[in-house]
C-alpha cells in the first residue's frame, strides 16, 4: 500500500507533464522542473495529450519550470505548428526568466499565446477562452 | 583542444579556471550547467547573461555527449575573465571522422546564446576528440 | 452527482439556473449563497482529507470553500460534465496550489523568502532603467544588501523551483479526463494524502534515505535503478526503503497523532 509508484512507469526524471481541465472549455498541461534533452520526451507526451483534444483552448503552463533547453523548445515550437494547423493557438503562461528568456531570445515567443499568469488565461483576457456563458 | 589541459590555474590573463570532469551522460549535465550558472552570478553577469550561459554549456554539453565513445569522458573547463567566461567542452569520439551537425535548430539555438562558438576536432594522446568552444560576454545581448 | 443523488439532486436546477443568469442580475448572490451552502459538505470533505498536514482545518476548509465558489461561478451546465466531475478537482486545486505556497514559504528560511520577494521586486525596476536585465551587483547595490546574499537568495529560487517536491504537488491529477476523475476522485485524494504527508517527515530523514524515498515515490526509480544511482547495493536500497517506510508509517498512523 506504500508503494504507489508502478514499476513499469520508468524513471520520470526531475520533470512532471500533468493534464488537467480547469475550466469547462480549457486543457491544461502543468509542466514543473528542467526542460532537457533527457525529460523533453516527456513534455512531448504531455503536449501530444495536450492537442488530442482539439475543442477546448489548450494551455501549458511553465510557471515551475526552472530550466528550458533547445530541445524543449523544439518541442513546444512542434506542438505550436500543430496547434497552427489546427487553426487554434497555444497559450504559454511563463513567468521566470528561465523560460522568458529562452523563449525571446530565439524569437520564438511570437509563435504562442503568451501569458504572465494562469489567471489571465482562464478569465479569458486577449484571445483566450470565450467568457462562461457567451455561447 | 588538448591545449585545455595546459591551462594555468592563474590563465594567462588572470584568469581563473575551473575544470569539472564527468562520465559522458546527460544525466550529468545539470551538474555541469549548474556550475556554470554560478560561475556567471559570481562574476557578476547579468541576469540574462546568466540564463544564456547555463543554457549555452547545457546545449554544447547534450551535443557532445551524443556523439561520445561509449564509457568516455566529458571535459568542461571555464576560464573566468572580467567581463567574459570561456568554456571549453571536449569528449573523446571512437571515429576519427566523427563530426557534430551544425545545421541544427540546438546549434543555431547554441549560436544565438553565446558571443562566439567554435567546433574543434583534435587528437588527444591519439585517440580523436572533439570540443566546442564558446565565449560568453557579461552583459547579454537585448533581447 | 446525478439526479439520482438523494444530497444533492435538488440542486442541479439550481446550477442550471444560476448559469443561465446574466452577471448583474440581482438574483445572482443569493442563488450562489444557496448554491454554495448546498455543496459545502464536498468542500468540507475535500478539506478534511488534507488534514493533520500542518495546517489549521479551518484554513483548509475556507481555501478549498474558495475553490467550490471558483467552481460554481465557472461551471457550464451546457457542457454536458456533471458538476460533481468538475467541481472535485477544482477544490482539490485550490486546496493543493494553498500546500504549494505554504510549502514553499515552510521551507524556505523566512529571510531568504523575503529576499527572494525583494530581489523579484528591483528586478523589473532595474531592467527598465538598464535597458538589460540586472548584475547582481545591481541589485545588491539597489537593496543595500551583501553581493553574497543576492546570490543566494537567486539560487534558493531556482533550488527551490526545481525540487521534485514542487512537483509532485501540481502532479497529482495525473492525465485522468475529468470524466474519470469522478470515479477515481477519492483514490486520487489518497495519493495526494499520502505525498502531501510525505513532506514533513521527508525534511527529517538523512540526506541518503531522503534521496532514495524520493527517487523511488517522486522519480518512479526501481530499487535496482535506485541502488545505481546513489551507488550503493539493491538489498541496501531495499533494507533502507524499509526502515523509511516503517517511520512513515508510525508518522501517518491517524492514532499516533492528536488533533
Amino acid at each position: 500500500m506504500l508503494d504507489p509508484a508502478p514499476e513499469s512507469s520508468g524513471r520520470a526524471g526531475a520533470l512532471s507533464a500533468t493534464l488537467s481541465s480547469p475550466a469547462p472549455d480549457v486543457r491544461l498541461l502543468t509542466v514543473a522542473g528542467e526542460v532537457d534533452t533527457l525529460t523533453a520526451p516527456r513534455l512531448a507526451d504531455g503536449l501530444t495529450g495536450l492537442l488530442d483534444d482539439e475543442r477546448s483552448t489548450p494551455v501549458v503552463d511553465l510557471a515551475d519550470v526552472s530550466f528550458l533547453a533547445s530541445s524543449g523548445l523544439a518541442v513546444l515550437i512542434h506542438a505550436a505548428h500543430r496547434a497552427t494547423g489546427q487553426g487554434r493557438a497555444l497559450h504559454l503562461v511563463a513567468t521566470s526568466r528561465a523560460v522568458t528568456r529562452p523563449l525571446e531570445i530565439t524569437g520564438s515567443d511570437r509563435l504562442f499565446e503568451m501569458h504572465s499568469g494562469l489567471e489571465e488565461v482562464l478569465t479569458g483576457g486577449g484571445s483566450g477562452p470565450a467568457p462562461r456563458g457567451a455561447d | 583542444m588538448s591545449d585545455m589541459d595546459r591551462t594555468d590555474p592563474g590563465g594567462p590573463d588572470g584568469a581563473s579556471v575551473v575544470e569539472v570532469k564527468t562520465a559522458a551522460t546527460a544525466a550529468l549535465i545539470p551538474t555541469i550547467r549548474a556550475v556554470a550558472s554560478d560561475l556567471a552570478a559570481r562574476a557578476d553577469f547579468d541576469l540574462d547573461a546568466i540564463s544564456d550561459l547555463r543554457m549555452a554549456v547545457d546545449e554544447a554539453c547534450a551535443t557532445l555527449v551524443d556523439i561520445a565513445a561509449p564509457g568516455s569522458s566529458l571535459r568542461c573547463a571555464f576560464s573566468v575573465h572580467d567581463e567574459r567566461i570561456g568554456v571549453e567542452a571536449e569528449v573523446d569520439v571512437a571515429a576519427p571522422d566523427t563530426t557534430v551537425s551544425t545545421d541544427t535548430f540546438g546549434w543555431r539555438v547554441l549560436q544565438t546564446l553565446a558571443d562566439e562558438v567554435e567546433l574543434v576536432g583534435a587528437k588527444d594522446n591519439g585517440r580523436p576528440t572533439i570540443g566546442i568552444k564558446l565565449d560568453k560576454r557579461a552583459a547579454a545581448l537585448p533581447r | 452527482m446525478t439526479a439520482a443523488d438523494p444530497e444533492y439532486g435538488h440542486l442541479a436546477p439550481l446550477l442550471e439556473e444560476y448559469a443561465a443568469l446574466g452577471p448583474d442580475d440581482p438574483r445572482r448572490e443569493p442563488l450562489r449563497d444557496r448554491l454554495v451552502t448546498g455543496f459545502l459538505p464536498i468542500a468540507q470533505h475535500i478539506a478534511r482529507r488534507f488534514n493533520h498536514r500542518g495546517e489549521p482545518l479551518d484554513d483548509l476548509v475556507q481555501v478549498a470553500t474558495v475553490g467550490l465558489i471558483n467552481a460554481v461561478d465557472r461551471y457550464s451546465p451546457e457542457k454536458g460534465n456533471d458538476f460533481f466531475s468538475f467541481a472535485v478537482p477544482t477544490i482539490s486545486g485550490e486546496v493543493r496550489r494553498h500546500f504549494r505556497d505554504q510549502g514553499w514559504s515552510m521551507r524556505v528560511p523566512r529571510r531568504l523568502k523575503d529576499l527572494h520577494v525583494s530581489i523579484n521586486g528591483v528586478v523589473s525596476e532595474l531592467s527598465q532603467g538598464l535597458g538589460r536585465a540586472p548584475k547582481p551587483s545591481e541589485i545588491a547595490e539597489r537593496l543595500g544588501v551583501p553581493v553574497s546574499e543576492v546570490l543566494e537568495g537567486l539560487e534558493a529560487s531556482e533550488a527551490y523551483r526545481s525540487s521534485s517536491l514542487d512537483e509532485m504537488l501540481s502532479s497529482e491529477q495525473g492525465s485522468a479526463t475529468v470524466g474519470e476523475l469522478v470515479g477515481e476522485a477519492d483514490a486520487e485524494l489518497d495519493r495526494v494524502d499520502f505525498r502531501q504527508a510525505l513532506r514533513p517527515v521527508l525534511n527529517e530523514l538523512p540526506e541518503r534515505e531522503r534521496t532514495i524515498v524520493m527517487l523511488r515515490f517522486f522519480g518512479n526509480m526501481t530499487q535496482t535503478q535506485i541502488a545505481e544511482q546513489v551507488g550503493i547495493s539493491q538489498m541496501h536500497v531495499s533494507r533502507l526503503l524499509a526502515q523509511t517506510l516503517d517511520r512513515l508509517r508510525n508518522r501517518l498512523d491517524p492514532d499516533t497523532r492528536t488533533g
